[in-house]
């Protein structure tokens, strides 16, 4: 078939474009208007047009199975397609997506992940990434090195203001639409892209033509139509070339999808890479936009101009409005020297550095960010398009009264979670404490609208401190987590669910059953009970017993404040614990390397201990600290914390401790040893250790009776036992030596304070030589 | 590197320039030839006052052809900043060049005036004595005396000379001046004219006038500039040169140039040499290796291209007198001990750091220059 419709060659997010555009609809005047966008969104498209829609928008398409695949198609105000439809809508002609539907864009993009993970699997045998960004539909964009070298033939730095300059400030009639159709074609003829890139294109365009055969064939006359299409496409949209046959169709891979529309930001806009142009400056974008319909491009410098000194004057520099127009003089004649109709995002950022700046692109940099990004978001009317757990999502932000947080810049909540006494009803007693069990929600689906962060007081279990941030990424997060359930509080608890039967580790069991009791999820919190019962029954793996009886512990004490009833998990903590105490012991056999991990679950079991004294078995937890602290053949520091544990407690007498410690560190004993375990000893109640002169003078005698090369060894233990003291319980150590050796407390400062002799330098570097680790 | 050009040169004979007896010649007299071929090659508009039009001034500085023959670019790297600082001359604003000792920023002022009014001899050259009287005007005593104020009698400065004519003129070192003297400027660039009372008259500028001033940010004993003053200019930062291959190019031309001008009797270091030295020089610039991998002591001097450029015709100049006219890793390290170490112990504990711990390891290529530094440095 012969056929000849009328085409407009766009790029995406070109105000121009979109301009153009509407000037080139009111001259043609079609009765059916074709954009190149998803074919099944036909469904969504009155709701973009709908008053209350505010650009940008977006159309997300996902699949409904696993895994989610996900895709993006982003509108502004000055996108062409976007004027397109209100065009459209504006003059009651329909309109209508041309472009493949969602399902096939979706099987493409199936099997170009696999194609990509295959090539990535075969060149290194890499572990393939699961999670690869959105990709999305668009103008295809070859290799950026093409572009660059057309940049750099007009002597322009970058592709993007060669684009700007060439085709966004043009306004004459008709320039864009001929330029871009020159751009298409020389495009096509540069053969050095993809071959995978350049069949989808010549898929997609088949396709195209299909659809346009199809409306001819339902009565549209060919020049009663218009196509708006990337400018890639624009020189291949007649009737000389092929269309796709339903065989062809049938053959492409699909995957089922559902569409819906999002609300999208300017920062995404700015953020994302590889789509056209014009998507660096969104903001700018729009200014370019406005005014092209008010007072022509001429105006956009000092728009720009002044809206940066605005911003450098609310953050408190002044500019002057002289700058001003100074910097929008320059900024033309940067212009003019390219022979530039006006200038370009590129010559307004230097005119700004260099007058508002004053040379300094650090002074100006966050004003024109916020100038050229901004932080619009899109909005939708209420009940659009939406899947049910963003339904869901709505209503609780509504419940909880969280409306207001739902902004594109972050911002700061803290929480109380306990009871408000001065309100009546029990939900607004209970405000925070349900904010708090939402928020954790969905920080376990990975929704990033909330992110915790930390507070001041660790260890207070009422306050928390969120930060709340609306972004396009969280929406998409969320609609992605409707496959797991149809609300929030099903689509947590299946997550829960999964992730224990994934899990293995005790710890990682004791943290959902926190979890599960911070999302307010009691029934997920049952099942990470047994779970973890189950776990703990087969183990004796002490740090990992002492952790996970810590983390209930802290849930145990949550109890109150998060009110639930913490009842059924303290005989599970009481068995934790005996669990942890028995296997201490033999745990404590252990090496070097092992002794932190060690300590911090010592650490953590005795605080439970002292928490739950009257539930836990703490008689047996001092019983095998005990057994500890006098045993010579577990690792020496763990037997120095038992005993110092033991003396914090109040459990060794001054006498016993002397005892303790002249047997530790008796001449004969190896250096490691003896150090080791008094490194042990001084981890903790310092101030009982300092006040305690005994101890000192048994010190300066064991240290006194070693020969030269245990003396070497016993410093590497000393010096790490005494590191992490202050300087001032340094001095304070000092001055309880000097003591032992008839000095008074000035005279040995004053020995400290002096600089190091050359002798004694030499002897520093001495050390250097001896090895260490005999 | 010979940095000012003194106005007395301007003065001098021409035919000592010609016979070649003067230490540096303006640029306009040593690339008059490019000059010339692109004021004959030049089809776009001249702005009022300017010999050529802004497109012909950038070929001149940054390099490119006219008509057939090739221009040798002046100023490499950073072509964008010169299509900022050319623009900002064409709007009538004045030009403030900044940045860091050694980033040629004399070296484009002195270009920039020599390609758009073929003079770059209208200087003022800012010192901690400078006064008010050198930047607007002075009087010849013995006329005034014997005569009371005349147009005779009226010395006039480089300013006041642009002024009149229409053309650039140069303020070199502003912030080395005493504030007060700087003030001079900030009725003299906002209504660009020069009130003489004692002769109940003023100067208005002609079109072309502006004023090209550079500035130091690092060295010491340097004045502030007054926001006001800042206002009158547009202020264009010069960097460093961006990477080494840059900086190497740039050394590299300068030697070159240099050795002919100053007939040193020695050969070319060789392009690893060059490499070496501007190496040491960014290394300790930046107070790290150029892998990033080392952080390092940065010794109090001043690191610049142009420092590495002197080094490198300092060792020329010692081969060429004492050694065989080969630069050896002795010249080398004789040049390089005294621009890394200058007055302070410091200096020379930084160094020894940096030849034990850098360039000790960095093999047998470099033994040789390690060898001979650490023996500068006992």
């Amino acid at each position: 078939m012969s056929w000849q419709i009328h085409v407009l060659g766009v790029r995406h997010l070109s105000p121009m474009g979109a301009w153009q555009l509407r000037e080139f609809l009111d001259r043609t005047r079609p009765d059916l208007v074709l954009i190149e966008g998803l074919d099944d969104a036909g469904e969504v498209l009155p709701d973009v047009t709908r008053s209350e829609t505010e650009p940008p928008v977006a159309i997300l398409a996902y699949t409904d199975a696993l895994p989610v695949r996900t895709l993006v198609y982003p509108f502004a105000r000055y996108s062409p397609e976007y004027q397109a439809l209100v065009w459209a809508h504006e003059h009651g002609v329909p309109a209508e997506f041309c472009d493949l539907p969602s399902d096939v864009f979706l099987g493409l993009q199936e099997a170009e992940i696999e194609w990509l993970e295959r090539t990535r699997r075969e060149a290194s045998e890499a572990p393939p990434s699961g999670d690869e960004p959105p990709i999305r539909v668009g103008v295809p964009e070859p290799r950026p090195s093409l572009y660059q070298r057309i940049a750099e033939q007009a002597g322009e730095r970058d592709y993007d203001t060669y684009w700007e300059r060439h085709f966004e400030h043009n306004a004459a009639p008709g320039s864009y639409r001929g330029a871009t159709v020159e751009l298409g074609r020389a495009l096509r003829e540069l053969e050095e892209d993809a071959p995978r890139w350049r069949a989808e294109n010549l898929v997609r365009e088949a396709y195209m033509r299909r659809r346009i055969e199809q409306a001819i064939g339902a009565g549209y006359q060919p020049d009663k139509i218009a196509a708006v299409v990337g400018a890639f496409h624009a020189p291949v949209l007649t009737g000389e070339f092929p269309t796709m046959s339903d065989a062809e169709l049938a053959l492409l891979p699909r995957r089922t999808s559902k569409l819906t529309l999002m609300p999208y930001s300017y920062f995404r806009l700015s953020s994302q890479s590889g789509y056209g142009a014009g998507n660096v400056a969104p903001a700018y974008f729009e200014l370019l936009w406005e005014a092209l319909n008010e007072r022509g491009i001429g105006d956009l410098s000092r728009r720009y101009l002044s809206l940066v000194a605005r911003h450098l004057r609310e953050a408190g520099t002044h500019r002057s409005t002289a700058e001003v127009i100074d910097s929008v003089r320059l900024a033309e004649t940067l212009a003019a020297l390219k022979g530039g109709l006006a200038p370009a995002l590129a010559d307004l950022h230097d005119a700004a550095v260099t007058l508002l700046g004053q040379g300094e692109l650090s002074a100006v940099k966050e004003s024109l960010a916020r100038v050229d990004v901004g932080t619009a978001i899109g909005r939708l009317p209420r009940g659009v398009s939406q899947t049910s757990i963003q339904a869901d999502f709505d209503r609780e932000l509504a419940r909880l009264k969280l409306e207001k947080y739902r902004g594109a810049v972050q911002q700061e909540l803290d929480l109380d979670l306990r009871e408000n006494r001065r309100v009546k009803s029990a939900e607004t007693a209970f405000l925070d404490l349900n904010r708090s069990s939402f928020f954790h929600r969905l920080r376990v689906l990975g929704v990033s609208f909330a992110k915790p962060g930390a507070t001041r007081q660790e260890s207070a279990t009422w306050a928390e401190k969120w930060f709340l941030q609306w972004t396009p990424e969280s929406e998409i997060e969320l609609v992605e987590s409707v496959l797991l359930g149809e609300t929030i509080e099903l689509a947590t608890a299946y997550k829960f669910k999964s992730q224990l039967d994934a899990c293995t580790s005790i710890a990682d069991a004791a943290a959902l059953v926190h979890d599960a009791c911070r999302c307010d999820l009691m029934h997920s919190m049952e099942l990470a009970r047994r779970r973890l019962q189950e776990l703990a029954a087969v183990s004796s793996e002490f740090a990992a017993l002492a952790a996970a009886a810590r983390q209930l512990g802290l849930v145990v004490r949550y109890g109150d404040v998060r009110r639930f009833d913490a009842e059924p998990l303290v005989p599970l903590l009481e068995e934790l614990f005996v669990q942890a105490a028995m296997s201490l012991f033999a745990s404590a056999g252990c090496d070097d390397e092992a002794v932190p991990a060690m300590l911090e679950g010592i650490d953590a079991l005795n605080k439970v201990g002292l928490e739950f004294h009257d539930r836990v078995a703490e008689p047996l937890w001092i019983e095998q600290l005990q057994k500890l602290a006098d045993s010579d053949d577990r690792s020496p520091p763990l037997s120095g914390y038992a005993c110092a544990i033991l003396l914090e407690r109040g459990l060794i007498e001054n006498e016993a401790l002397a005892r303790e410690v002249s047997r530790r560190i008796s001449p004969g004993v190896p250096a490691d040893l003896g150090a080791g375990w008094f490194e042990g000893l001084a981890q903790r109640n310092r101030y009982a250790l300092l006040a305690r002169q005994p101890l000192w003078e048994q010190l300066a005698g064991y240290i006194a009776s070693l020969d030269d090369d245990e003396f070497k060894r016993a410093l590497v233990f000393l010096r790490r036992a005494f590191g992490p003291f202050s300087a001032r319980e340094k001095r304070q150590i000092s001055e309880n030596l000097a003591e032992c050796w008839g000095l008074n407390a000035d005279a040995a400062s004053e020995l400290i304070e002096q600089p190091l002799t050359e002798a004694e330098e030499e002897s520093l570097k001495g050390l250097n030589e001896f090895d260490f680790d005999l | 590197m010979a940095k000012k050009v003194a106005d007395a040169a301007a003065a001098a004979p021409a035919a000592a320039i010609k016979n070649g007896e003067i230490l540096r010649a303006p640029a306009e007299e040593i690339y008059a030839d490019e000059l010339q071929a692109l004021l004959e090659a030049d089809k776009h508009d001249k702005p009022p006052g300017w010999r050529m039009s802004p497109r012909a001034v950038h070929t001149y500085i940054c390099g490119g052809k006219a008509g057939k023959r090739e221009i040798a670019p002046k100023y490499i790297g950073h072509a964008r900043l010169v299509e900022i600082a050319i623009a900002t001359l064409v709007t009538d604003r004045a030009l403030l060049l900044i940045g860091e000792p050694g980033t040629a920023k004399s070296w484009l002022s002195e270009h920039l005036a020599a390609a758009i009014n073929g003079d770059s001899t209208k200087v003022v050259q800012g010192t901690a004595g400078t006064t008010e009287e050198q930047v607007r005007y002075t009087w010849n005593y013995a006329m005034l005396i014997a005569q009371g104020p005349s147009q005779q009698a009226l010395v006039k400065s480089p300013i006041f000379r642009a002024m009149e004519s229409g053309s650039l003129a140069r303020f070199e070192e502003i912030t080395r001046c005493a504030s007060e003297v700087q003030d001079a400027m900030i009725s003299l660039l906002s209504e660009k004219r020069l009130s003489v009372p004692e002769l109940a008259t003023e100067v208005a500028a002609r079109k072309g006038f502006s004023v090209i001033a550079t500035a130091n940010t690092r060295d010491r004993g340097v004045n502030d500039m007054s926001a006001a003053l800042k206002r009158r200019f547009n202020i264009v930062v010069l960097p460093s040169p961006r990477t080494l291959e840059l900086e190497v190019d740039i050394v590299r031309k300068r030697v070159t140039e240099l050795a002919a001008s100053l007939s040193l009797r020695a050969k070319l270091p060789a392009a690893e040499a060059i490499e070496k030295v501007v190496t040491i020089f960014r290394e300790l610039r930046q107070g790290q290796t150029l892998d990033g991998k080392n952080k390092l002591k940065t010794p109090s001097g001043v690191l610049s291209t142009a420092e590495a450029i002197s080094v490198l015709a300092n060792s020329m100049a010692l081969a060429g007198s004492f050694g065989s006219g080969e630069v050896t890793a002795e010249d080398l390290a004789a040049g390089l001990q005294g621009s890394v170490v200058k007055d302070e112990d410091k200096d020379r504990t930084c160094w020894q750091e940096y030849l034990t711990n850098v360039l000790k390891k960095r093999g047998a290529e470099w033994r040789s220059l390690f060898k001979a530094c650490s023996e500068q440095n006992e």
